[in-house]
């Protein structure tokens, strides 16, 4: 037995649906919602990788050197990865000091 | 979305926070400058919409009011689409988000930060479209702890203007001068926290 068919406009609209996950997720930028943005320290930091694990918005990557590279873009400025320092090289800084835009959206939705 | 062009006489005023942390400040100001103008007289709404209620902390929320001298037709649109003031309770969203969006020329942008006016223009590229820009640093002036996440500011009429809700409404009525300073008084409960707005807040026109 075939499917029945529904017109298009009888059709619901798909909803809350985003694509599968890749390196980045446009539908889901988060880094507006930044107050305070997390620095770190290259030289104190002993690459554990901890910051890189705790991240949720999974911002933090690893460059060829083994330094850890937060993408302004995502981050969300949560602070969890500066918490969680076991050598505090992370520290936070007013978003307002820092005169470069991450990113900017016309709608929070 | 669909742009439904409201009447000249509404007065829209936006308030934008950070969610759950500042969720009721942003509820306090629009409670506390609705409920101002409404003893003067005033036709006046105040309200949240659901679009940002899946509150996740640090989320930008909108909160909105309304102030007319005639009775408002826009009863069931529940966003803003035209705001003549913006209110930021949080001012590191002027860097992420088009606050000023649909805004008619001649707004008026009220944020919560001890910076001056001057140095936050570099981060609106539509700054053209306002007429005036203030700072109040409404944490200061107020012992309101901010990260409260118990509080029930504005929720109710006996609540209204504890704090950095009572400061940001203070600002808007010397700014925007929809209300007065007196009606103001006569609905919050800090009635030191709306003067101290009212008088502390640092405006540029442009």
């Amino acid at each position: 037995m075939s499917k029945p068919k529904i017109p298009k406009d009888k059709q619901l609209p798909e909803g809350g649906i985003v694509d599968s996950p890749k390196t980045e997720q446009e539908q889901m930028t988060t880094g507006g919602w930044r107050i305070l943005r997390s620095i770190i320290n290259e030289e104190e930091c002993t690459q554990c990788r901890e910051c890189w694990i705790l991240c949720p918005d999974a911002a933090i990557s690893i460059d060829k050197k083994g330094n850890m590279k937060i993408n302004l873009k995502y981050c969300k400025g949560c602070g969890i990865c500066a918490a969680n320092c076991p050598v505090g090289a992370i520290s936070r800084v007013p978003e307002l000091d820092f005169d470069e835009v991450t990113i900017y959206r016309d709608l929070p939705y | 979305m669909n742009e439904i062009k409201t009447t000249n006489q509404v007065k829209e005023i936006t308030i934008w926070a950070s969610g759950v942390v500042q969720d009721a400040e942003a509820r306090d100001t629009a409670n506390c400058i609705a409920a101002a103008a409404a003893q003067e007289g005033k036709h006046v709404q105040s309200f949240d919409n659901y679009v940002d209620l899946p509150d996740r902390v640090n989320v930008p929320v909108r909160k909105y009011a309304r102030i007319s001298s005639e009775e408002i037709q826009e009863k069931y649109l529940y966003e803003n689409d035209h705001p003549n003031i913006v209110v930021l309770v949080e001012p590191a969203l002027i860097k992420g988000f088009n606050i000023l969006r649909g805004m008619p020329k001649g707004g008026i942008l009220v944020l919560n930060t001890d910076r001056n006016p001057e140095e936050l223009l570099k981060f609106l590229p539509n700054k053209n479209l306002l007429s005036a820009i203030a700072t109040i640093d409404a944490s200061k002036a107020t012992e309101t702890i901010v990260d409260d996440f118990m509080d029930i500011e504005g929720a109710s009429a006996k609540e209204l203007g504890r704090g950095i809700g009572a400061v940001l409404a203070g600002a808007v009525a010397k700014v925007s001068g929809d209300f007065t300073l007196e009606s103001l008084k006569k609905v919050v409960q800090n009635k030191d926290a709306a003067e101290k707005g009212y008088r502390n807040v640092k405006i540029k026109k442009l």
